[in-house]
């Protein structure tokens, strides 16, 4: 006796399942510029690795003599596969199936991915098509009565940003509780044009004003990659799959493991020359901060995150001699490195990843405080910075600082983590202080500048020797600061902070955990 | 190719003028100097293009996101 046909019957159910929403449905999915679930397990994943949890998971129809008449898979794609050879969790939408609602799924296939990914201690990455599982109008039909709003599983999601990476992604209209399993994430992408993040999209907001909205009007990437709803905008989904890769590969699989080092491809000793005249001796020029971390890091291993949003602030990935690390770094290009209350929220929320998953952080700071006028005030600056400090004093993982120009007001305090030791490091062109001299003598010195006879001689008299004063020579001579260092040597000494903190590293949950800020 | 609109990423005083307006620029080439928390911050050409109109004059007082230049 043999299992032969019950097998056969199962590959049936699968062929079935394989056809998703039908062939029309298919090509309106591609039409749309946008690939179907099963394309995009494909592409996230490593070649062929794809196994399959659910697979003939739906609504079966049965004849009387009790043969399978049809199968509607559900709309909700799971299962386990690799990506650079590493195990992963993988759940999509399936658009061609009542448009990926979750009234066309297996309701336990959205929870069980979830515990799936806890339990095994995986990356979870969440490939979003549709509104996803709250439900509608049809609902209260189907069941008879209405619904008090709940997810079954929010406490499993909540439980997973906190134990395994989860990437949110959003690849096509994601509305409602669709577009909140994009956000509660770690990393979240969209792709430009083809996908859009509402609360609720075009045909409820339009019935709502006399502005009518078409859906990339109301929830593009063009907005939701500038306000921080969204980390990343992608060009297209092939992009958006090879930056999740990239994001992942620095990741450990989970808060109990350390992210692992690859073999170092890069002179951990290497001399950048040019460091030496990047920083602009007028303090009124910027100058740019990118090429200044490319080439910090391992050659060609910053992955930047959030590049559209909370701009004075860039925050990344790399590697220092094979260890990843988290970069944050000060861009004088935004507001002169400013911290306004949007990149005060990036912060606060770079830091917590890169405390949940144990990555040493590299902080290249050039701080003229935060952000200030009305604009400022009216953002609630001050706010949103003291989240930022707060998450970075609780922070437990390595630290290294290098201030390589200005440290101004309380922002600054959050070059590095004061309540332990820091590796701390200055270039010759740091300005430090409570305030920066222009305005701030006028402040000081209110009294004796209204008493002398000739008020702008005075000012001018107190600035030449204050800034005399504000050398950092004389900083660091007072030991009010650790080290002056040559720019050309920060390389070699990123790589010796790297290498000297990897087994301080300490895997297990982080001491505070992660809030999707 | 579309015109783009080129907005100032600071709220600020238009310091300088650097591009003429019909210039054809290179991708950062340098459009006008923002002044902007005591520094003097670039607004730069996104691509290669043609200068078709510069909205803004020295002194102009910008919002974030505000239209400075079009460039076709």
């Amino acid at each position: 006796m043999s299992w032969e046909k019950e097998v056969e019957e199962l590959r049936a159910r699968q062929r079935l399942a394989q056809q998703l929403g039908g062939a029309a449905r298919v090509a309106r999915q591609h039409a749309g510029g946008k690939l179907t679930v099963r394309e995009r397990i494909d592409q996230l994943l490593d070649t062929d690795s794809f196994i399959e949890v659910g697979s003939i998971a739906g609504k079966a129809a049965y004849d009387d003599a009790g043969n399978l008449v049809s199968l509607t898979p559900a709309s909700l794609v799971m299962g386990r596969g690799k990506i650079g050879g590493r195990n992963v969790v993988a759940a999509g939408d399936d658009f061609t199936i009542r448009g990926g609602t979750n009234e066309g799924s297996i309701r336990d296939k959205l929870t069980r991915v979830e515990t799936m990914a806890r339990d095994l201690r995986l990356p979870l990455i969440r490939m979003v098509d549709g509104s996803g599982g709250g439900g509608s109008a049809g609902t209260m039909d189907r069941d008879g009565h209405s619904k008090v709003p709940g997810y079954l599983g929010w406490d499993l999601v909540v439980a997973n940003l906190n134990t395994v990476p989860v990437v949110g992604m959003a690849l096509g209209s994601t509305a409602g509780l669709g577009s909140a399993r994009v956000c509660i994430s770690h990393y979240s992408v969209m792709v430009k044009e083809t996908s859009q993040l509402f609360v609720a999209g075009p045909p409820v907001v339009n019935r709502l004003g006399a502005r009518q909205f078409d859906k990339n009007e109301l929830g593009g990437s063009q907005i939701h990659t500038r306000n921080g709803a969204i980390d990343d905008e992608a060009d297209s989904e092939a992009d958006a799959f090879a930056r999740v890769r990239r994001f992942l590969s620095y990741l450990p699989p989970s808060v109990y493991e350390l992210p692992p080092r690859t073999p170092p491809q890069d002179d951990a000793n290497r001399n950048v020359d040019w460091l030496i005249e990047a920083i602009p001796r007028d303090d009124r020029k910027v100058y740019k901060m990118r090429p200044i971390i490319e080439a910090l890091v391992d050659q060609g291993s910053f992955f930047e995150i959030g590049r559209h949003w909370g701009r004075g602030v860039i925050t990344g990935l790399a590697r220092l001699d094979g260890w990843p690390v988290a970069v944050m770094a000060s861009d004088p290009h935004h507001y002169g490195g400013a911290w306004t209350a949007d990149a005060a929220r990036k912060v606060a929320r770079f830091v917590q990843l890169a405390q949940l998953f144990h990555l040493p952080v590299v902080h290249l700071a050039d701080i003229p405080g935060f952000l200030v006028g009305l604009d400022a005030e009216q953002s609630a600056t001050i706010r949103h910075g003291v989240a930022a400090l707060t998450a970075i004093q609780q922070t437990t993982v390595p630290w290294c600082a290098v201030i390589v120009r200005k440290a101004y007001g309380v922002a600054a305090a959050g070059h590095s983590n004061q309540s332990r030791y820091s590796v701390r490091y200055c270039w010759p062109s740091m300005r430090a202080g409570s305030l920066p001299l222009e305005g701030g003598i006028e402040a000081a010195y209110r009294a004796e500048i209204a008493a002398s006879a000739d008020p702008q001689a005075k000012i001018a008299e107190l600035r030449e020797r204050l800034q005399r004063l504000g050398s950092p020579l004389r900083t660091v001579e007072a030991f009010a600061y650790d080290e002056m260092i040559d720019p050309r040597d920060t390389r070699k000494l990123l790589c010796e902070f790297a290498n000297l903190t990897a087994p301080l590293r300490e895997a297990g949950p982080s001491s505070f955990g992660y809030f999707p800020i | 190719m579309t015109a783009v609109k080129i907005p100032t990423e600071v709220a600020g005083t238009v310091w300088k003028i650097v591009a003429a307006q019909g210039a054809a620029l290179a991708a950062g080439d340098v459009i006008l100097i923002m002044e902007s928390m005591k520094m003097e911050i670039p607004i730069e050409a996104p691509r290669a293009g043609q200068l078709l109109e510069l909205r803004v004059a020295e002194g102009d007082v910008l919002n974030e996101g505000d239209v400075v230049a079009l460039l076709g």
